[in-house]
């Protein structure tokens, strides 16, 4: 797959080197297999829910200190710009999956609505997060325990950018300038459309 | 001689904490998401003197530990590394900033609200420590 990808760096502001956003558009979209996420309050989040918006994935776990957190604030800002963009009903969802189940199981609702009312959070079983990871071709890795048992967890930063016909058709890398990257996201939206009118 | 006093006085009234040659400045801690274990400080360390210092531990109160860190990314996989130390060199600012250098929280204080003091001891290599302040901040979007 890393073969198909089309590297689509995006300058605009050739002597600002934060000013870009490092977007990667897939020449050929990559079907999703089915997969079920749940968070503790019974929330579902399965494939069939990709369908017919879009979606920004977010891979991390909840006992990151500075990255998920920072992450999520700029994807917040990066999200909001779309809107300004975009036809509200092609404003993307974003999820963000914790890999750590064990330790975010019992509370990973509350992290998403923190950074938007309308973001979402959730964990799952192993294997259907495996599942998830695999088909996106991201990785993420639990690391040892320290003598108290604390462990950290190594993970792509880069988020999956999933199409209304549920297909992962984007990666967008941190960080997210929001105006780079909501000019990143209409021009996605913009080709899959005329992908379909085609 | 003169001078000398003079930048002290004047290190004094800018910035939150001051001793002897470093001064720390922009002591903050986005509020947590709620239920997290761990989260983040930041902030900058400004050595003034002619002294290399090495910022070597952190004391945070109403925390049962705070460790330096640094978060990085390679080949696209973000990663954190405990730094035992953190070299201060003369002359030299050090930013703690989102996405990199931090401070990370941990077993924090049950609740926190804006506009909340936290302070912070940082422990140094020539035995002395400073305290400073570190204000929980709104978390803003966009950085």
């Amino acid at each position: 797959m890393r073969a198909a990808l089309r590297i689509a760096a995006l300058m605009c502001l050739p002597f600002a080197a934060q000013a870009q956003v490092q977007g990667v558009m897939l020449d050929d979209a990559v079907s999703l297999p089915d997969f079920s996420f749940h968070d503790e309050q019974g929330g579902r989040f399965t494939s069939a829910d990709l369908k017919g918006n879009w979606t920004i994935v977010m891979i991390g776990f909840l006992t990151c200190p500075d990255v998920c957190p920072f992450t999520l604030g700029n994807l917040e800002a990066a999200v909001a710009e779309t809107g300004l963009r975009v036809r509200p009903d092609n404003v993307p969802k974003v999820w963000f999956l914790s890999v750590d189940p064990d330790r975010d199981g019992d509370y990973v609702s509350e992290y998403g609505p923190f950074f938007h009312p309308d973001f979402r959070s959730m964990t799952g079983a192993r294997d259907q997060i495996d599942t998830f990871i695999e088909a996106t071709d991201s990785f993420y890795r639990l690391m040892p325990a320290d003598a108290d048992g604390e462990y950290e967890v190594q993970h792509s930063s880069a988020v999956s950018v999933i199409a209304p016909d549920g297909t992962l058709r984007a990666k967008l890398q941190p960080p997210f300038d929001p105006g780079m990257t909501a000019e990143f996201l209409a021009r996605l939206q913009i080709g899959y459309r005329r992908e379909l009118s085609q | 001689m003169i001078r000398a006093i003079a930048v002290a006085v004047v290190l004094f009234c800018a910035t939150s904490a001051t001793a002897q040659d470093i001064s720390i400045s922009e002591a903050y801690i986005p509020l947590a998401p709620p239920g997290v274990r761990a989260h983040a400080a930041y902030l900058t360390l400004s050595n003034t003197g002619s002294e290399n210092r090495s910022l070597i531990g952190v004391t945070a109160q109403g925390y049962g530990m705070a460790h330096l860190h640094q978060s990085m990314e390679m080949n696209g996989v973000a990663a954190m590394s405990a730094l035992h130390q953190l070299e201060i060199a003369a002359g030299q600012t050090v930013a703690l900033t989102p996405g990199g250098l931090h401070i990370m929280l941990m077993q924090p204080a049950p609740s926190q609200v804006v506009g909340a003091s936290v302070p912070l001891t940082l422990h140094f290599a020539n035995g002395k420590d400073i305290t400073t302040q570190a204000t929980v901040t709104q978390r803003d979007g966009g950085s």
